[in-house]
């Protein structure tokens, strides 16, 4: 499994140096390089996942390394699936990074027990996956948003960035946006869902009190406006850019920050 | 062979005179001048910009003559321009110069907008013609499938034909950044006039949904909307146009501004967050500056686009220097294989003496040593193995010299220490049987200078 993780650490770190020299130059066919980086990195780590859950020391999904891990690979699968339909090669270098930091994290990281297979059963990873693959695709989102700031704030100055870089479009940007979130909330309501049903499972109440739990639940909240606002309300692109990107600094902070600060 | 072009340009020449010698058909011109003894083979390039011929001929000076005579007398027809003479306006590149503007030519290096796309097809189109003609051969193929290559290259490697630098192309491409295709989207184009028109050339080969044009006169509107398969309106039907559409252009006269900051941000709330990208080339300004305060509005004017313009140029000139380290390359390739070829006939005519010589000697001894058929056979191949390693060593240093000069120098080297060039007194020499040939040429210069004497 080893083996895989650091295959597909190599592959993240390749793609984004890749990314990076092919946005630089720039050269479409060291972009065309780096995008078949991720995909092998995104195999070589699929390929590691598969082997870990068949080993008997298998380390759980629920370590913060190994959640962080899935995230990331959650993310590049979902990145790689727009990257078919869209021009996004800016969405490389940072997510190839991100990756490879997770999964170098992840192999570095002390594996923990498998988790106990209690009155929980399969709860816990799949919420897990759930919750991350809700994570990576509002990840997604904010990354959109990001771009999409910067390249508005661009044509406003008249300065685009597109003579520098080859840029997606802002209306791509803002569709990707969409559609990111579009999937990412389901998978992070149902990620919440059962995270309280494990913790049901666990101690009979669906709330254990814990500041990852309450800060989730108002990140959660704060996705549930962004939709409204989006969806029934006709947000305004450059909003929405804006939001995106505050509610997933928001997120982050419930799901990781919190944990280390308190 | 050598490879010779003669050629007028826009800096050597102006359009009025660059008019008179362009051409609309290459090929019966080129098989014309083919059909001349002192030329080889030839390509012809006529565009708006640039009339040029690149030959390849035994003889450059004599070649240059004919291609000056056919300059003045087949393309200009005789009228040359008063008070000029062709020198004045034509250029003349020998070797690796006249392979090297080839290549600049294709990879749009020396255009008048540096990478601009036309002309790489255009030299496609005259070496066609050139070789559906009967005139070009294999030097002048090989010299353009590398410029093709060259020029691609030069594209792919450098950021040169990436950005654009005209107007109306700089405002489709800020037109890209915002939306992701044309295709779905509407232009409203307030105005019939000039720079209407190449604005809406420049949005419809990028694939424009549909087009709206708004004029004062709407007989104007009427037949560039006609033109461009778009429909004509008149200025007054500005308000209901304005929230279905995705770009607006307007070039239009007046004193004050046609689109108001309030007008916009009204037809904005009916698009739903949607942007709106506006371009005003009108002097004075038809678009009231404040609009590209509104959050979803992105409005650039004249000067704007202008300046974008500029800034692309500069960045192209600094993408020629990348391109001209690629040409250089290329140029050093073709050089290589230029030398290898002209080193076939020398290669060719070593192999031939080698074996004559071999022969020879070869019939002068059968009669005396009474071999039977199998041993004559095995004499055959001893004397053909003896040969082909002697030569294997010369043959491989002419052959894989890729250094121009010192391949030149080589091949005539090689002509003079094995006397190629005097094929009637060596093949005398060697069927005479007076043991020459040969064994003369590997003896010591003194000895050979001795022999040279006692010839003369």
């Amino acid at each position: 499994m080893q083996v895989f993780q650091h295959m597909a650490a190599a592959f993240y770190l390749a793609a984004g140096v890749g990314a990076m020299l092919g946005l630089t130059l720039p050269s479409q066919r060291i972009l065309r390089g780096a995008r078949w980086g991720l995909a092998l990195g995104a195999l070589a780590q699929g390929l590691a996942f598969a082997t870990l859950h068949r080993l008997a020391s298998a380390p759980s999904l629920t370590d913060l390394p190994q959640a962080l891990a899935v995230m990331a690979w959650l993310g590049v699968i979902f990145t790689l699936a727009l990257l078919s339909r869209f021009r996004l090669p800016g969405f490389v270098p940072p997510l190839a990074f991100i990756a490879f930091l997770s999964v170098f994290g992840a192999t570095l990281s002390t594996p923990g027990l498998v988790a106990e297979r209690d009155a929980s059963g399969s709860i816990p990873h799949a919420h897990v996956l759930l919750a991350s693959a809700g994570f990576a695709a509002l990840g997604v989102a904010a990354l959109a948003g990001f771009f999409f700031l910067l390249e508005h704030r661009a044509l406003k100055r008249r300065r685009s960035l597109a003579r520098r870089f080859p840029m997606p479009s802002l209306e791509a940007l803002d569709r990707v946006n969409r559609v990111a979130l579009v999937l990412g909330f389901p998978l992070l309501t149902l990620g919440v869902v059962t995270g309280a049903l494990w913790m049901k499972a666990r101690t009979g109440a669906i709330t254990g009190g814990s500041l990852h739990e309450a800060w989730t639940v108002v990140a959660w909240f704060l996705y549930l406006g962004l939709v409204v606002l989006r969806f029934g309300r006709d947000q305004a692109p450059r909003q929405a850019a804006a939001s995106a990107v505050a509610a997933f600094v928001f997120l982050v902070f419930a799901v990781v920050g919190v944990g280390l600060v308190s | 062979m050598k490879i010779l072009l003669l050629g007028m340009n826009h800096r050597t020449a102006p359009v009025e005179v660059r008019e008179r010698f362009a051409v609309a058909q290459a090929g019966p011109l080129t098989r014309k001048l083919v059909d001349r003894p002192e030329i080889g083979e030839a390509v012809l390039l006529s565009t708006c910009n640039r009339v040029e011929i690149v030959a390849t001929a035994e003889n450059p000076d004599a070649a240059q003559h004919v291609l000056l005579e056919f300059f003045a007398r087949e393309l200009a027809e005789g009228a040359l321009p008063s008070g000029l003479s062709l020198s004045e306006l034509t250029y003349l590149k020998h070797g690796r110069d006249a392979v090297e503007h080839v290549f600049r030519v294709a990879s749009a290096i020396d255009s008048m907008v540096v990478g601009e796309p036309q002309i790489l097809g255009q030299v496609k189109d005259a070496y066609r013609e050139s070789a559906d003609a009967g005139a070009c051969g294999a030097v002048l193929s090989r010299l353009f499938q590398r410029a093709f290559a060259t020029a691609k290259r030069v594209k792919n490697e450098t950021g040169i034909s990436q950005r654009p630098v005209s107007v109306a192309r700089v405002a489709v491409d800020l037109a890209k950044q915002i939306f992701e295709s044309l295709e779905d989207k509407s232009a409203l184009l307030i105005g019939a006039g000039d720079m209407i028109e190449a604005a809406l050339v420049a949005l419809d080969d990028h694939g424009l949904g549909s087009r709206r044009v708004a004029n004062r006169t709407r007989a104007h509107a009427e037949g560039l909307a006609t033109r461009f398969g778009g429909t004509a309106h008149g200025l007054d039907e500005l308000d209901r146009l304005l929230p279905m559409s995705d770009v607006v252009l307007s070039c239009v006269g007046g004193e004050s501004p046609i689109l108001t900051r309030d007008r916009i941000e009204a037809s904005l709330s009916h698009r739903r967050g949607h942007p709106l990208f506006l371009i005003d080339i009108g002097v004075p300004r038809n678009i009231d500056p404040a609009v590209h305060e509104i959050d979803s509005a992105y409005l650039y004017d004249l000067d704007d686009l202008q300046g974008v313009a500029a800034a692309n140029e500069e960045e192209r000139r600094r993408e020629s220097e990348r391109a001209e380290r690629i040409i250089f390359e290329e140029r050093e390739h073709f050089d290589g294989w230029l030398v290898a070829l002209q080193a076939v006939p020398t290669i060719r005519d070593l192999r031939r003496r080698a074996e004559q010589i071999r022969q020879a000697e070869l019939r002068r001894y059968a009669g005396r040593l009474g071999l039977d058929p199998g041993q004559s056979e095995a004499l055959e191949q001893l004397t053909r193995g003896i040969v082909n390693k002697i030569m294997h060593a010369p043959i491989s240093r002419l052959r894989d010299e890729t250094d121009r000069e010192a391949g030149l120098a080589r091949l005539e080297e090689a002509r003079m220490l094995f006397a190629l060039d005097d094929d009637a007194d060596e093949t005398n020499e060697i069927d005479g049987g007076s043991g020459g040939g040969m064994r003369d040429a590997t003896r010591v210069p003194s000895d050979a200078a001795s022999d040279a004497e006692s010839d003369s």
